[in-house]
């Protein structure tokens, strides 16, 4: 009987230790956790942007967010738009709701402050505020836009698409128009020295450029990359006069309305980031033409 | 056993090379055939070994007088979860790229054979300070283990060390695929045993 | 004992039963059965007879992804089957088939009757997709050849066929026990109290309480497959995948029905590689391997072998 007690006292304690020396690190670490994860997303975006370390963005740079909802209200379906909107002197958030043909329904006026809205939570409590019981509503995506001064920038998308293996997730960047800017391949699972290449300069910046008219028929094709197209593509390898002004433009107008060259051994992995590519851009297109034109026709002061 | 009599410099080097845990115990193999792709890898997947191999055999050095014998082995497993724990948390939050890379594989040290060992063996029998050394060396073998199939993979896979351009090219892209970790490592064990019959050949010989 | 089997085969039947059901019962009693077909179709089996001016009309259906519902899909080409119960609907692009679709179809015509509105879901059968985890896990995903976790133990049983059976098939029902009962105390203590952080602890806990109990019950209820199998226990618990397991469950968010699937397929994948690997151990004691080579390095060789075998599985999808 003493053992028993004995026993359980001690795994008692040594858990309690441990528990609380798991707990203390979690709640450093939690905070650290998020600021990094977000510094890194930002990073990319400035990347995807043209900005490097050597070319530092300009100060008046500034990223705007426009989250996506679908709000359901007994059997009728509506899109959500939590757009930011100028308030006298700060910046505030509306919900602009939408019918699925596009036309303009309500708008509602959400309580939260733009530091609160990057976290999930705290936009979902402050929705709640606004949209009562009956109707419930999904996150679906966010979409970002840059604004420089006083003109609109590039949209930036992140997306998430089936690849060979299992999910690859992307940031996209695209101008005014829907023309790719840039691609960034976030995560992926797929198989080193094969699938994986796709994080690789030379694939991944073969979308660069491509126009929205060619996005939407953008093919891969099974041929071996041209050399000096590799060569060109690989701008971390660029070193100084390599390339005249002249060679890179003719370059860029002979393959920027090319289709996409397959990597070797993982023609599938190339055309899953091909397809959801288009995917997310005429998705996208489709969404944005709509949602403008709702944000026009009732004067909704947007800051992007 | 009785208390170690080895100094701390014998215990840090039996670790790294008459015990490397890789090529002489043959334990802890699947993180050496899954993702020594890259020697950037092996290093933060070998400190993380390092880390919970040193912490956990220093915790259970100083508490082994309270340990009741009957719940030695859920004791082991409770301290070494707690530090896996900890450094999964530390390197999520402050190398998320890194981190990601690597997968599953931070949380699998809790099943680590070569800890668990250790602990047993070795850290439940001796002092703090001989236990730190036999935990340093032995988290150091891992990863120089890591780190040389990780060498030789990126270099001869990928043309790369670090993620730097070396070669330019690729020699071998087969050392990059998934399965040939297997070979290297079956490769490397076969050399490490040639090393040690022409070794004792020699010895024989003089 | 008769009576013991028949009621082992109705409860066998009836859970097929509820698995089949669940996959094809449409939510409007006129549709019959609505399914993707090739690439770019969906075929719909009504009741009865419909009226083919109604049935030609695309205004009459609207088709979106479940999380897409502002995107309609475009569709190209109608066709109706000539004994006029069947339609099948072709569309621009391709599905993507791993979605759940929903399908509206306003005010179906039969016999000049209409049969009321019906919101329909076209998703793969549930019973494919759970086989597909099963197989997944067992072969295309193989543990031990494709992920490479587990494998001390795999070396350290393959020497020999009757070691390896049995390793395989205790290691099989532990997961299997262990896996049910973190997903369970994932979803319903960790996850609602936010304490995924302990994710670890939990898992290496309830691994060993598992093996424990595994290890007291056979001992009771069947010593002869104890003094088989009870030796293996003890190595159960130095496998990474029965903890790797449990935390792909609680990362991909399963349900209790696929966390079953992928950990039985992840068991009997194990077994898989054992079998096969100790095939050619038995055989390799009697080559003349070099003297260096003998033993380990021969073997991971081997295993190497295997993995560029089952390379050739990866990507492939069933269902």
């Amino acid at each position: 009987m003493k053992q028993i007690l004995r026993i359980t006292i001690g795994l008692t304690i040594s858990c309690l230790i441990a528990g609380s020396i798991m707990g203390l690190v979690f709640t450093i670490t939690a905070k650290a956790k998020k600021h990094n994860e977000h510094l890194n997303v930002q990073e990319t975006m400035l990347a995807l942007l043209g900005y490097t370390k050597a070319n530092p963005a300009p100060s008046d740079l500034r990223f705007h967010s426009v989250y996506r909802y679908i709000i359901e209200d007994g059997e009728a379906k509506y899109i959500g738009y939590m757009v930011p909107v100028k308030k006298g002197a700060t910046e505030g958030y509306e919900l602009v709701v939408i019918n699925l043909a596009g036309k303009f329904v309500e708008k509602l006026e959400v309580p939260i402050s733009p530091e609160a809205a990057i976290e999930e939570g705290e936009r979902e409590t402050a929705l709640k505020t606004v949209l009562r019981h009956p109707k419930t509503f999904t996150y679906a995506d966010t979409t970002i836009i840059a604004r420089l001064g006083d003109k609109q920038l590039a949209y930036l998308l992140p997306g998430e698409f089936p690849g060979f293996k299992t999910f690859i997730s992307v940031m996209l960047a695209l101008d005014p128009n829907f023309k790719i800017l840039g691609l960034e391949i976030m995560e992926h699972e797929e198989d080193p020295g094969l699938g994986a290449e796709i994080e690789q300069e030379y694939f991944k910046n073969q979308f660069k450029g491509k126009s929205f008219e060619k996005v939407k028929r953008l093919k891969v094709i099974k041929e071996p990359l041209p050399d000096k197209y590799k060569r060109y593509l690989e701008t971390k390898k660029w070193k100084k006069g390599m390339f005249s002004e002249q060679e890179i433009e003719s370059i860029r107008s002979k393959y920027q309305d090319h289709d996409i060259y397959a990597l070797t051994g993982a023609t599938i992995s190339s055309r899953s980031v091909t397809n959801g590519v288009k995917n997310i851009i005429k998705k996208f297109a489709y969404r944005m033409g709509k949602l403008n034109k709702v944000i026009a026709s009732q004067h909704i002061a947007v800051t992007f | 056993m009785a208390p170690t009599t080895k100094t701390n410099k014998e215990l840090f080097v039996n670790g790294i090379l008459n015990e490397n845990p890789i090529f002489r115990l043959a334990l802890s193999m699947c993180p050496a055939v899954g993702i020594s792709t890259s020697v950037m890898n092996g290093l933060l997947l070998g400190i993380a070994v390092l880390f919970v191999q040193v912490f956990s055999s220093c915790t259970i050095a100083l508490i082994k007088d309270y340990i009741h014998p009957r719940i030695r082995i859920p004791t082991y497993t409770l301290t070494i979860a707690t530090w896996v724990t900890v450094i999964d948390l530390v390197l999520a939050a402050y190398v998320p790229v890194a981190y990601k890379a690597m997968g599953i594989f931070v949380k699998l040290i809790v099943a680590f054979a070569i800890i668990t060992m250790r602990l047993e063996m070795f850290a439940c029998k001796n002092t703090v300070t001989a236990s730190f050394w036999d935990g340093l060396g032995m988290g150091l073998g891992f990863m120089f283990a890591m780190m040389t199939l990780g060498f030789v993979r990126e270099l001869l896979g990928m043309g790369t060390l670090l993620g730097y351009d070396i070669l330019g090219f690729r020699p071998l892209l087969f050392f990059a695929l998934p399965a040939a970790g297997f070979f290297l490592v079956g490769l490397m064990m076969a050399m490490f045993n040639y090393i040690e019959v022409v070794y004792n050949r020699r010895k024989k010989g003089l | 004992m008769r009576m013991d089997r028949r009621h082992h085969i109705l409860v066998c039947t009836f859970f097929i039963w509820v698995l089949l059901l669940t996959g094809c019962a449409t939510e409007h009693r006129f549709v019959k059965k609505v399914a993707f077909k090739d690439k770019n179709k969906v075929v719909m089996t009504f009741a009865g007879p419909v009226d083919e001016t109604w049935a030609k009309d695309v205004a009459n259906y609207s088709v979106y992804e479940k999380q897409d519902p502002d995107i309609l899909l475009k569709i190209t080409d109608i066709a109706l089957s000539p004994d006029k119960r069947t339609v099948t609907l072709t569309f621009e692009d391709a599905l993507n088939q791993d979605q759940a679709h929903i399908l509206t179809v306003t005010e179906m015509m039969s016999a000049g009757r209409s049969q009321g509105t019906a919101i329909l879901t076209v998703k793969k059968l549930y019973f494919g997709y759970l086989f597909s985890i099963l197989i997944g896990a067992m072969i295309i995903n193989n543990f031990v050849f494709t992920k490479y976790l587990g494998l001390c133990v795999f070396f350290g049983t393959s020497q020999k066929k009757t070691t390896a059976v049995g390793m395989g098939i205790t290691f099989t029902i532990v997961i299997v026990f262990a896996s049910m009962m973190s997903w369970f105390l994932y979803q319903f203590v960790l996850k609602p109290y936010h304490l995924d952080f302990l994710q670890v602890v939990v898992f290496i806990g309830l691994v060993s309480l598992s093996v424990q109990a595994v290890d007291t019950i056979l001992r009771k209820v069947n010593p002869a497959l104890f003094k088989a199998f009870g030796v293996y226990l003890v190595l159960v618990i130095a496998n990474c995948i029965i903890i790797a397991v449990p935390l792909i469950l609680a990362d991909n968010e399963y349900n209790a029905w696929e966390s079953l699937m992928l950990s039985l397929g992840a068991g009997t994948g194990f077994l898989i590689a054992l079998f096969l690997m100790s095939s050619v151990r038995e055989k390799l004691e009697l080559a003349n391997v070099p003297p260096t080579f003998r033993g380990l390095p021969i073997a991971f060789v081997v295993a190497g072998l295997f993995a560029l075998a089952f390379l050739g599985f990866s990507g492939m999808s069933i269902f």
